[in-house]
């Protein structure tokens, strides 16, 4: 019997060991960057030691041990990897025809091999919240991911996190419909609940071999503590979770007069306080009622609502982060996949809302430690602190200043992205090539220069008779001179 | 002074004496009353602008400057400069000010055209919904008809007959070669589509035609905001010609000619050797009719289209040519090449990859917008797809004059943002500054009047919370002429 037991254990550790192939060096440090935590004050000349994939100290002075890898990041910004909050680009197709879908899972349709992951790597956004998209009634499971591994289950950071409902129709469907599908969806999960109560009710009177010995609603009432989790189906079992507090819901309202009824959805079958709403560029004027709800939101890709005065036709134009701030609310931002270049950064979103007036911090804020807060990773994600997991950024400079790359990017403490090694950005940049390019010429301008001045020196007669070779001669050497002065002057 | 008038009038009596008196102390008066706004009148205290740091556009700044404006134009630049009494004072602080940006290539909104769509601009987009999400914004959405008539006259054949009266489309479309049209006569100068160029701190535009002609209208330089009689610069600037799929993807009554006779119902270049033939058609007949031959041929071009060419071939009128890939790039530069033609080459995605040729041509280049994966009006093509962030850097250092344009797209992504992802991919500022001000105005021939912050110039001015064209600085205040027409303090 001790025997079979060592031998399972074994049998369990070795696979344990295998399942994480990806081990990350135990002791990592990155040395001497100022450090922007998010969750204090900055540091101007610090270093992060990351142990075990786990954040273990932070700091001015830390003491480093012997083993730890060291990495020199002076003159770099270490910043928390940035999360986007509301994804379906990961997916090879974000929504699914049928209207009520709590049985769907994003991870039956996330493609790690997609370009959108490795964009998300280069831009610094180093945890992706995949989720349906918002063409839905009630759709399927989310999951958070890292924007790195093989397959699904490797990307992932926490698998079934939450539900996607839609309070806005998707065109061709009306506000009507969708809240019907709702109010069906929800009185068909009661009907079944009760029939499956009444049904285990009888089965366990089965075991004892006994008649039901009650009316229906007596059955219905005993039965349902008897329901086990491995009784419902897929459907229900989602929906369960979801009226049952262990899924949150993300909850889509195009437009404002969406709001409403969706905070008396979420409060009627009694998941507001696990709700988060995704707006819509129209929906921030429903703030008051997001503000009664007190739950935080996720703002549109496309920050500034346009809307043209029916009368004059004059323009007026809102920034949505700024009403939301100033209601209190507690908001993220998304990256713009549709915007020709710039709001496809995430850091880039968070530069606008500093120029709209709000406050630094809350907007370093909303793209990184409010969206770990909305996802219940705040005890893992969103900031620099000890016993917070490695998801690190390397910045060539301030976060909210454009012309800043990501050099370097730590997941889990394992470096997932180098600037210095991606083919793509360099193709797009034409950079490679061109400065090997010169640097060829170059040497070839000195080497060539070089020659002909030892010619020179060792046959002065012959440049003498001709005369053409010898001018040339004079100048390349007057040119391999001025080369190696500018060398001078460089070094 | 009554005294001595006093003691005359005592002595000498006589009235044609007092007549004078009286008549030279009216003056007096008179002199005395008027100075002070003849004064008033030559140097009249209109504008004074105090920024934390001014670019001028060429290159210099000066910290801590006072800009006076005078009758809409820079009176003098400096940071010593004394102010003088009675003068409205505009105080920044912290703000930094650059020249009106200038958008060499901008496509204006064709929903907002006359008369190019029968949907207003107004009721666009479903469920009545006003705002103008980026799929309604499009100059080329297959939904919004570039019609040729309206409902009363379908097939449009009286409004040709009329000329190009109101400016049809964008591109007038009853021939491929139409450079006689005028894209101002189709400006809408009540557009949104001004006020979201101007927010964006674009001051000045070269209404750019669409590319559905090979030989399309001619664009006009215009002013973005401002009283109507100052709006338009230049009326008739280039002529803009198209090398590549546009024209044949583009045209309305695109259909193949296959068993039909050619009408204005049928255009004919389906590839680009049609389409290099309509060009050199075009000009061969300008040339034919100069020399008092008659053109003739199925593809035969207007005379008054043949005008306009010729003046074209003669220099008189610039040439643009849109060429986005690489092969439509070396055809244009062939054409030109063959008719001796001076020319500017517009869009130019691919110009990192015939560097030396464009540099060979002498053609500036107005390059843009930057992107990676194209989107609106660039987005359903097999033309763009194949974009470097390095292309305009390449092009600079490779000293080709290079201006950015952010053509249809505006505001905050517009051409500001051009200049900034121009920067982030190596371009110094007062490279990216005179790519969007001082280079656009020497290729429209303007750089006289606007493009950089100079005594005499226009006063189009950018005031910037912060340094321009970072990613935390906004436009606070734009103004045109000497008006302030964005205020955002």
């Amino acid at each position: 019997m001790i025997l079979r037991c060592t031998l399972w254990i074994v049998v369990l550790f070795t696979t344990l060991a295998v399942d994480s192939h990806a081990a990350p060096p135990s002791k990592l440090a990155l040395q001497g960057g100022r450090i922007i935590p998010v969750c204090g004050p900055e540091i101007p000349k610090g270093t992060v030691l990351i142990e075990d994939g786990t954040i273990t100290a932070i700091g001015e002075t830390v003491k480093i041990p012997y083993d730890a890898t060291v990495i020199d990041v002076s003159e770099k910004v270490l910043f928390p990897g940035m999360i986007s909050p509301h994804a379906s680009q990961g997916l090879d197709r974000p929504n699914e025809n049928l209207p009520v879908t709590p049985y769907l899972d994003v991870y039956d349709a996330i493609d790690p091999s997609s370009l959108f992951f490795e964009d998300a790597l280069r831009d610094g956004v180093l945890a992706v919240h995949v989720i349906q998209g918002n063409n839905c009634v009630l759709g399927g499971l989310s999951r958070l991911v890292r924007p790195i591994g093989r397959t699904p289950d490797e990307m992932t950071i926490r698998p079934s996190l939450a539900l996607k409902l839609s309070a806005s129709p998707k065109s061709g469907s009306d506000r009507m419909q969708q809240m019907a599908a709702f109010r069906e969806t929800f009185l068909e999960l009661a009907f079944y609940l009760e029939n499956l109560a009444e049904k285990r009710y009888e089965e366990e009177l089965a075991k004892e071999k006994k008649e039901i010995d009650v009316g229906p609603e007596e059955a219905r009432k005993r039965g349902a503590p008897l329901i086990r989790k491995e009784d419902l189906d897929d459907r229900h079992r989602n929906l369960v979770q979801l009226t049952e507090g262990q899924l949150d819901a993300w909850i889509y309202c195009d437009a404002a007069t969406d709001v409403g009824p969706a905070i008396n959805l979420a409060k009627e079958h009694g998941f507001l306080d696990r709700s988060i709403f995704v707006l819509g560029t129209e929906a921030y004027r429903a703030v008051q009622e997001l503000k009664k709800a007190d739950r935080p939101v996720v703002l549109p890709p496309d920050l500034v609502h346009r809307e043209r005065d029916p009368i004059t036709g004059e323009l007026s134009e809102t920034f949505i982060p700024e009403v939301i701030h100033e209601a209190g609310l507690l908001f993220a931002l998304q990256p713009n996949p549709d915007s020709s270049l710039a709001e496809r950064y995430l850091n880039y979103q968070a530069a606008r809302c500093v120029r709209h007036g709000i406050p630094r911090q809350k907007a370093l804020e909303s793209i990184t430690l409010n969206p770990a807060r909305m996802l219940g990773m705040e005890d893992r994600l969103g900031s620099l602190e000890v016993g917070k997991a490695g998801y690190v950024v390397v910045l060539s400079g301030d976060p909210l200043d454009f012309n800043t790359w990501v050099e370097k990017a730590y997941v889990d403490g394992i470096l997932a992205y180098d600037r210095t090694k991606d083919v793509r950005l360099k193709e797009l940049l034409d950079l490679e090539e061109k400065s090997a390019e010169k640097e060829k010429q170059k040497e070839q301008e000195n080497v060539e220069s070089a020659t002909q001045e030892e010619k020179q020196k060792e046959s002065p007669a012959e440049t003498k008779t001709d005369e053409k070779t010898g001018k040339e001669g004079e100048q390349d050497s007057e040119e391999g001179q001025k080369n190696e002065e500018e060398e001078r002057d460089d070094k | 002074m009554n005294g001595f008038l006093g003691t005359h009038y005592g002595k000498i009596r006589k009235p044609w004496r007092q007549m004078i008196l009286f008549a030279l102390a009216w003056l007096i008066v008179s002199l005395l009353l008027t100075v002070p706004s003849w004064s008033e009148e030559t140097s009249r205290p209109t504008l004074a602008i105090k920024a934390a740091r001014v670019h001028i556009g060429n290159g210099r700044t000066i910290d801590r400057p006072v800009i006076l404006i005078q009758d809409g134009r820079i009176q003098a630049v400096g940071s010593d400069l004394s102010l003088p009494d009675h003068i409205q004072i505009i105080e920044i602080d912290g703000g930094s000010v650059t020249p009106g940006l200038i958008d060499a290539n901008a496509r204006l909104e064709s929903a907002d055209m006359i008369p190019a769509s029968r949907k207003g601009p107004g009721q666009q987009g479903p469920g009545g919904r006003a705002a103008i999400s980026r799929d309604e914004r499009p100059c080329h959405d297959s939904q919004v008809p570039l019609h040729v008539g309206d409902e009363e006259d379908p097939t449009g054949l009286a409004d040709l007959a009329a000329g190009v009266r109101a400016g049809v489309v964008v591109s007038e479309q009853g021939s491929e070669v139409v450079p006689h049209t005028r894209v101002l006569d189709s400006v809408n100068f009540c557009s949104s589509d001004f006020q979201r160029l101007v927010q964006g701190g674009v001051t000045t535009i070269y209404a750019s035609p669409d590319a559905s002609a090979v030989i399309g209208p001619r664009g006009a330089i215009l002013k973005t905001a401002g009283p109507m009689d100052q709006r338009v610069l230049v009326a008739e600037a280039a002529v803009k010609a198209t090398i590549g799929t546009e024209p044949n993807r583009l045209g309305s009554y695109n259909q193949s000619p296959y068993r039909n006779s050619v009408s204005l119902y049928t255009r004919r270049p389906n590839s680009r050797m049609g389409l290099t033939w309509v060009f050199r058609k075009a000009f061969h007949d300008a040339i034919r009719r100069k020399d008092g031959l008659v053109a003739y041929g199925a593809d035969t071009s207007s005379p008054e289209a043949s005008r306009v060419l010729y003046e074209v071939l003669e220099g008189k009128i610039p040439l643009r040519i849109q060429a986005r890939i690489q092969q439509d790039i070396h055809t244009a530069i062939r054409l030109c090449d063959e008719f001796k033609l001076r020319f500017t080459l517009e869009e130019a995605t691919e110009a990192y990859r015939c560097i030396e040729s464009i540099q060979a041509s002498a053609a500036p280049v107005i390059f843009g917008p930057i992107f990676e994966r194209p989107n609106g009006i660039r987005a359903f093509n097999n033309e763009s797809n194949r974009s470097r962030y390095s292309t305009f850097r390449a092009l600079l250092e490779a000293g080709v004059p290079t201006s950015l344009s952010a053509q249809d797209l505006r505001e905050e992504d517009g051409l500001a943002r051009q200049a900034m992802h121009a920067m982030r991919f190596g371009v110094d500022f007062e490279d990216a500054l005179k790519a969007v001000t001082q280079t656009p105005a020497r290729m429209l021939g303007l750089d006289g009047q606007i493009g950089t912050i100079e005594s005499g110039k226009q006063a189009d001015l950018v005031v910037w919370r912060g340094q321009p064209f970072a990613a935390t600085s906004m436009v606070v205040m734009v103004f045109i002429d000497g008006n302030i027409v964005v205020d955002r303090r």
